[in-house]
């Protein structure tokens, strides 16, 4: 089991991991997977554009949307992954009560996410976004099975 | 509806371990900002196990220091009294903050997680508004949440009823502990830092962290301790099964000029600092 903290990216060829993430609250998780070549990425980023910090996005580019999903997809073509044949699922992009705008993250994060795939004629195969819950996104390698877990209650997505 | 009185969920406290001796005594200390170098010293000195830390602390690599830190007092001029003793103010409530809360869904070290988090962010934010603190910041945010330690089986008990209140009648998880047990994880945190004769401007942070709007007056520690918890809080740091189902008090931030873009560069300024003090923390003894 590969574990993706907060503001990191990984991706993994070993037919035997699962890559997981856990406490997605604002944030997003992206998970993707080619089934042919059986190569899984995910993503835990955080904000929505690195242009806030860009010192920061050099250091840790899985900070941040703009910069994050680049290296998740770069990274996953490096073991091997072919861009039509990627299989994407989105979970996270919660937001607080009431929220007032300056809280808006979640909203933000899961806007920002949709601007860039649609750049880059990229679908989204499944999401589970919003609310105010806390996920923990995981996805198989061999079989890019993806599963949502929150408060206790597993499903697949 | 519960008929616990929150005397008598303080009296059964027992298991809970006492705020260790040196803890208690910095944690006054710090918050004092007249405090002086020699009285820090002179209050932790005869205690092996801090000296311990402090040298271990000094000597890692997340400080740097090209020479070797044999002394209590060597170390806190070299690095500074607040740098120093707020981490080792963070490893002395480690044992109790890191322990599973199972009624929050909290795996063990997840709280802890959280309170390091929230106590980096209220730094972040102290510097932004240039609130002038001696630690209270970083001691508040540390201890903000330490009420859920004392609530956590009570909430494990009553859960079902506070989750489907939180559904049902949009409260917080906050308003629903209230409505439910009683009393809400701040106030029994307010309560047990009483007892453990905390600073009454720390009490009062832990007190109103999730209602800001109720203390007194307006108060900057309370309200730092209040969007420090918000931002880890969104960020998912140490989070459970409480989820995002807390408010974030839009007249606190407007009274402090407060924008999207700050919470930002300080959820970013969180993340970065906490992968490293928690790496140091791990790295040291009493785990």
């Amino acid at each position: 089991m590969v574990v993706v903290d907060i503001a990191d990216v990984a991706v993994c060829k070993d037919p035997d991991a699962a890559l997981i993430t856990y406490s997605l609250g604002s944030c997003i998780g992206v998970a993707i997977h080619d089934p042919v070549a059986k190569v899984a990425g995910l993503l835990h980023y955080m904000l929505p554009e690195s242009s806030i910090a860009p010192e920061k996005a050099k250091a840790s580019p899985a900070m941040f949307a703009d910069t994050g999903l680049p290296k998740l997809f770069r990274s996953a073509y490096e073991l091997g992954a072919v861009k039509g044949r990627l299989v994407v699922k989105v979970a996270g992009g919660s937001q607080l009560l009431d929220d007032n705008g300056t809280f808006n993250i979640g909203k933000r994060n899961y806007l920002a996410l949709r601007k860039i795939l649609w750049k880059n004629g990229v679908m989204i195969k499944a999401e589970d976004v919003g609310g105010a819950i806390s996920r923990t996104l995981r996805v198989d390698v061999a079989t890019g099975h993806t599963t949502i877990r929150s408060r206790n209650q597993e499903t697949p997505l | 509806m519960s008929t616990q009185t929150l005397e008598g969920i303080l009296e059964r406290v027992g298991s809970l371990p006492p705020l260790p001796d040196t803890l208690y005594r910095l944690v006054g200390l710090v918050s004092d900002p007249s405090s002086t170098l020699e009285q820090i010293v002179a209050a932790v000195r005869y205690d092996q196990a801090f000296t311990a830390d402090v040298l271990r602390l000094c000597n890692s690599a997340y400080f740097g220091l090209t020479r070797s830190v044999d002394s209590l007092d060597d170390a806190i001029k070299l690095l500074g009294t607040t740098k120093v003793l707020q981490l080792v103010i963070a490893t002395q409530s480690r044992s109790m903050l890191s322990r599973p809360q199972t009624g929050y869904g909290l795996p063990a070290g997840a709280l802890f997680a959280h309170s390091v988090g929230v106590a980096i962010a209220a730094q972040a934010l102290g510097r932004r508004l240039r609130i002038s603190e001696g630690g209270a910041l970083f001691t508040a945010g540390l201890l903000h949440d330490v009420g859920k330690v004392v609530l956590n089986e009570f909430v494990a008990n009553e859960y079902i009823e506070i989750a489907a209140r939180v559904a049902r009648e949009k409260l917080s998880f906050a308003e629903a502990e209230e409505q439910v047990l009683g009393f809400s994880h701040p106030e029994v945190g307010a309560r047990l830092g009483e007892t453990w004769n905390l600073p009454p401007a720390i009490v009062r942070a832990i007190r109103y962290h999730h209602a800001p709007l109720t203390c007194a007056a307006p108060d900057a520690l309370v309200d730092a301790i209040h969007v420090a918890d918000a931002v880890c809080i969104l960020l998912g740091i140490g989070g459970g099964d409480d989820g995002l189902h807390y408010r974030a008090c839009p007249e606190v931030m407007a009274r402090h000029g407060l924008t999207e873009s700050d919470v930002e560069m300080i959820g970013s300024e969180v993340i970065s600092e906490t992968k490293s003090v928690r790496a140091v923390l791990s790295s040291m003894q009493g785990n």
